[in-house]
C-alpha cells in the first residue's frame, strides 16, 4: 500500500545556529522526497540564532517555495520539546517527521520509514542504530561502550521495546504526537526517551528501520560525565513517572 | 502502572515465594531444599549479571561501522553545495 495523494509529511525542524547545515538538509530533503513522488514541507524553528540562520532560511524559502519551507521563528533559546509544539501548530501535513539538522540523520531514510510506516499502518517509526543494518561512523570503542551501556542500562530498566530508545529520527502520524507530546515533561535528550516511553505505555504500534547515523561530520563526538549522570537521572525518572 | 511499580511489585512476589521456598513452607525434595534453594538468589543475581555483561560485550562487538555512508554524505553535500550556489543560496 503506497503513500496515497492526500498523505503529505511534514519535517520539524528546530534550529540553532545551523546556517552552515541548514541549506544542505533542505536539498537533501528536496531530493528525498521528490524522488519518491512524496507530498511534503519543512518547518524550521529557529530560536533566534545569531549566525543568520534565518537569512539563510529565507533564501531557501525564495529557492523552494513558501509552501514548502515555513519558517517560524522563536525569541530565543527555549528548548527542544516546545520547538515541537510551536512547529506543530503550523503543520499541514498528516505525517510529521523528526530529525536532527547536522547530517546525522539522513533524509534518504525517510522513504524507508514511510514505506514501513504504510506497510502495517504504524503509529511511529523510529529510525535505529543498534539492529539491522543500523550504525554509526564516527565513534570509537570507548564512545560505542558508553553508548550501548546506556542502551541497556535504559531497556532493563523501561523495557521500552525498541531497540534504540535515545533516537531521535522519527515518523509520526501527527494525531499520536500530539498526544505523546502533551503528556512529556523532560528537557533535553531525556525528552527523546520519555516520548518514546510514553507512546509505549499508551499503546501506540512502533516500527524500526535501521539507520546510519554519521555523527559530528565536522569534528570530535564529545559525551562528558555531567551527560552521563543527567542521562542515568533521567532513566530514573522515567522508570518512577511512566 | 509504572514501570518502577511493576519491577519492584514482581520483586517482592518473588521474594515472598523464596521465603516460602526458604523456611521450608513448601515441600520440596531433600537435595532441592538443602542445595539448591540456598543459593539461588546469589545465582539469579551472578546470572543476571553475566547476562547483561555478555549483552554489552556482544553489542560492541558488533556495532557497525558505516564508513560507506560517510564517503556517500561528503559527496551528496558536495553536489548540493554547488546546486544551492547556483541558485543562490549562501553556502560556505
Amino acid at each position: 500500500m503506497a503513500p496515497s495523494k492526500a498523505d503529505k509529511y511534514s519535517v520539524i525542524l528546530p534550529t540553532y545556529n545551523e546556517r552552515k547545515n541548514l541549506p544542505v538538509v533542505t536539498w537533501l530533503l528536496n531530493k528525498n522526497f521528490t524522488q519518491h513522488n512524496l507530498s511534503w514541507e519543512l518547518i524550521i524553528v529557529d530560536d533566534a540564532s545569531p549566525d543568520g540562520t534565518q537569512e539563510v532560511a529565507k533564501q531557501l524559502i525564495g529557492v523552494y517555495g513558501g509552501d514548502k519551507i515555513v519558517l517560524k521563528p522563536r525569541a530565543g533559546k527555549l528548548g527542544l520539546g516546545t520547538a515541537y509544539v510551536h512547529g506543530l501548530q503550523y503543520v499541514t501535513g498528516n505525517f510529521v517527521i523528526i530529525m536532527d539538522a547536522d547530517f546525522s540523520h539522513h533524509p534518504k531514510f525517510i522513504a524507508e520509514f514511510v514505506a514501513l510506516q504504510k506497510a502495517h499502518d504504524y503509529d511511529i517509526v523510529t529510525g535505529t542504530r543498534y539492529a539491522g543494518d543500523g550504525g554509526v561512523y564516527g565513534w570509537d570503542l570507548k564512545r560505542k561502550l558508553v553508548s550501548r551501556g546506556a542502551n541497556l542500562f535504559a531497556t532493563v530498566m523501561l523495557q521500552p521495546g525498541v531497540s534504540d530508545l535515545t533516537g531521535s529520527f522519527r515518523l509520526y502520524k501527527k494525531p499520536v504526537l500530539d498526544k505523546v507530546i502533551a503528556t512529556t515533561e523532560s528537557k533535553g535528550y531525556t525528552f527523546q526517551m520519555e516520548m518514546m516511553v510514553r507512546a509505549r505505555a499508551l499503546g501506540y504500534t512502533v516500527g524500526e528501520v535501521p539507520i546510519s547515523f554519521v555523527d559530528r561530520l565536522y569534528g570530535e563526538s564529545k559525551l562528558g560525565g555531567d551527560e552521563i549522570v543527567e542521562y542515568a537521572k533521567g532513566v530514573l525518572g522515567l522508570w518512577v513517572k511512566v | 502502572m509504572t514501570r518502577a511499580t511493576q519491577h519492584i511489585s514482581l520483586l517482592f512476589i518473588l521474594s515472598s515465594v523464596y521465603l516460602a521456598t526458604f523456611l521450608g513452607l513448601i515441600p520440596l525434595p531433600k537435595k532441592v531444599q538443602s542445595e539448591i534453594i540456598p543459593v539461588l538468589p546469589f545465582w539469579a543475581i551472578v546470572s543476571f549479571g553475566a547476562y547483561l555483561l555478555f549483552s554489552l560485550g556482544w553489542g560492541v562487538l558488533t556495532f557497525k561501522d558505516t564508513e560507506k555512508a560517510f564517503d556517500e554524505l561528503v559527496l551528496e553535500i558536495d553536489e548540493a553545495k554547488r546546486d544551492l550556489r547556483a541558485k543562490g543560496v549562501d553556502v560556505d
